[in-house]
């Protein structure tokens, strides 16, 4: 269980994250949403402590998590794998080499500078790799992929840190829809195969409907919404995004599914 | 003057302008006159300009090996002397360049005074530095290798350190995002990306002390610039032709393959 606990984040007067408390049951796709500048990705940062919370506290299990130092944060990082918008693989480096990245929080000074890497280990990577069906791009160049590739490579990533929880920051946001597809099924799987908890930033409404068990809702830094798929009615989404100038909010308009594509 | 205009245009600085012009030609006429600029004195120096020219036709062809030798000795020792100040700069710039760079060193006051240190280094020509390291370690190319090396510290570090500013902060965050440390993400995540472009600097700044190090020699910091100063000095002209040929070939030759060598660094892919 991952529960924060009113935790709150300011940039000068800016409160980015306000008084957010949420308990995130094991194993739950949870899909956050909300209009750009409400706070989704400074919340997925401050769980990983990529961005450091002003106040509050979170917990996994009975693990406090914002006081972790040092090796202890490393650790916890390892355990709480993100994956970004614009993937953040070594675009220089080779595909396996990026995914072997994902065991640098056991290794040592001298291992990772010269980039040393176990058998054992290559092999986890290998098997990651063609778990996501990127296995024959392991020695290419990772900046040489297109973007639903190189997302997979940095899911694969993601999985040899054998994570507990796995934060997406709006990971489909610069992807066509056929790789959009692809990468949020291959989250939906890992959550089902691996038990994995997974928290996931969306723009698009209806993949959040399709995917997640839970869909939580921010606006301005706060929780507008918490619920199912089935309790997020047209009203709470004018709510959310508010309706200066629009009549009514047409999901399809954002949708990156396919399937719709093909009904109309 | 049309009363319509709703856009009002600055007017043009024209007085400014017209000074500046001024201020121009004359400072232009002042130093012609405190230099003794005169076309008298040009054409002379231009008659006097072709008799040393004409002296050096045709270019002298060595006959005897050991002297030959001892020129080619001469332009190994320049190149020897290029190789090694360059290395050795980027040795002691490599990491002082971390400390100048803004995205790794957060510390405002120490990185400013680095970074101005990199500068007072910068300000000595290589020249100066090598008229003091002779009198320091004596005649010979190891002034001419440290006077090479100090002042490609300046340099190099600064380069250096704007290159790694130039980097992506995305692929450092990624390492760090999966447990990695700050020096994990900038070998892992930096260093493959600022690797190519610290190498291509380090052989553009070889290249260009080859073409300066010919010089160190003149002031007697080793090199074939010894040589060329003792031929220039003896009055042989055809000589001191033959041996800027064959400078120049060097440069070239060097230029050529050094050129090469950095095109292939930083071709943004290979597959």
């Amino acid at each position: 269980m991952l529960s924060l606990d009113g935790i709150c984040c300011r940039f000068g007067d800016t409160r980015a994250v306000d008084r957010v408390s949420l308990d995130i049951p094991a194993g739950q796709f949870v899909g956050i949403i909300g209009p750009s500048g409400a706070g989704k990705s400074t919340l997925l940062r401050l769980i990983n402590r990529l961005v450091e919370r002003s106040e509050g506290g979170i917990h996994f299990g009975s693990r406090e998590i914002t006081g972790l130092r040092g090796r202890a944060l490393r650790q916890w990082r390892r355990d709480c794998a993100m994956i970004f918008q614009q993937f953040n693989l070594v675009d220089r480096l080779d595909v396996l080499t990026n995914v072997l990245v994902g065991r640098i929080a056991d290794h040592g000074l001298i291992s990772s500078m010269t980039m040393r890497f176990s058998d054992s280990e290559r092999e986890l990577a290998f098997h990651a790799l063609d778990r996501l069906g990127m296995a024959h791009k392991a020695l290419e160049r990772a900046g040489n992929l297109s973007g639903g590739q190189q997302q997979r490579v940095a899911i694969a990533r993601a999985l040899v840190q054998r994570p507990h929880v796995m934060l997406a920051d709006e990971p489909i946001a610069s992807l066509d829809p056929g790789n959009a597809t692809r990468v949020m099924d291959a989250l939906r799987r890992i959550n089902r195969e691996d038990g994995l908890t997974v928290l996931v930033n969306l723009h698009t409404l209806d993949t959040a409907r399709a995917y997640c068990d839970r869909i939580v809702a921010m606006r301005a830094g706060r929780v507008m919404f918490d619920g199912t798929a089935r309790q997020l009615t047209p009203d709470v989404v004018r709510d959310l995004y508010g309706t200066d100038g629009l009549g009514q909010i047409d999901e399809s308009v954002t949708s990156t599914s396919l399937r719709r594509l093909e009904l109309a | 003057m049309s009363g319509t205009s709703l856009i009002i245009l600055p007017r043009p600085p024209r007085l400014r302008q017209r000074l500046f012009w001024i201020g121009f030609v004359v400072l232009f006429c002042w130093c012609l006159y405190d230099f003794g600029f005169s076309p008298q004195r040009i054409w002379q120096g231009l008659g006097r300009l072709g008799n040393v020219l004409s002296f050096m036709f045709p270019p002298h062809l060595w006959t005897e090996w050991s002297e030959f030798s001892q020129i080619l000795q001469g332009l190994g020792e320049t190149l020897a002397m290029a190789f090694l100040g360059t290395f050795l700069g980027a040795l002691v710039a490599f990491p002082l360049s971390f400390l100048g760079a803004r995205t790794i060193n957060r510390m405002g006051w120490p990185r400013f005074c680095l970074r101005r240190g990199f500068d007072v280094i910068r300000a000595f020509e290589t020249l100066i530095l090598a008229l003091i390291f002779i009198r320091a370690f004596g005649l010979g190319p190891l002034a001419g290798v440290l006077a090479i090396a100090v002042s490609e510290i300046g340099v190099l570090a600064k380069l250096y350190a704007e290159a790694i500013e130039n980097t992506s902060s995305r692929p450092v965050e990624g390492v760090q995002a999966s447990g990695g440390s700050v020096v994990q993400g900038i070998r892992i995540g930096l260093l493959p990306q600022v690797m190519p472009v610290l190498m291509s600097i380090t052989l553009y700044n070889f290249e260009s002390n080859v073409r300066s190090g010919t010089i160190l020699g003149i002031v007697g910091a080793g090199g074939i610039g010894f040589l060329l100063a003792d031929r220039m000095g003896a009055y042989r002209w055809d000589e001191t032709w033959s041996i800027i040929i064959l400078i120049i070939a060097m440069v070239y030759l060097i230029d050529g393959l050094s050129g090469w060598i950095r095109r292939r660094l930083i071709r943004p892919s290979s597959a």
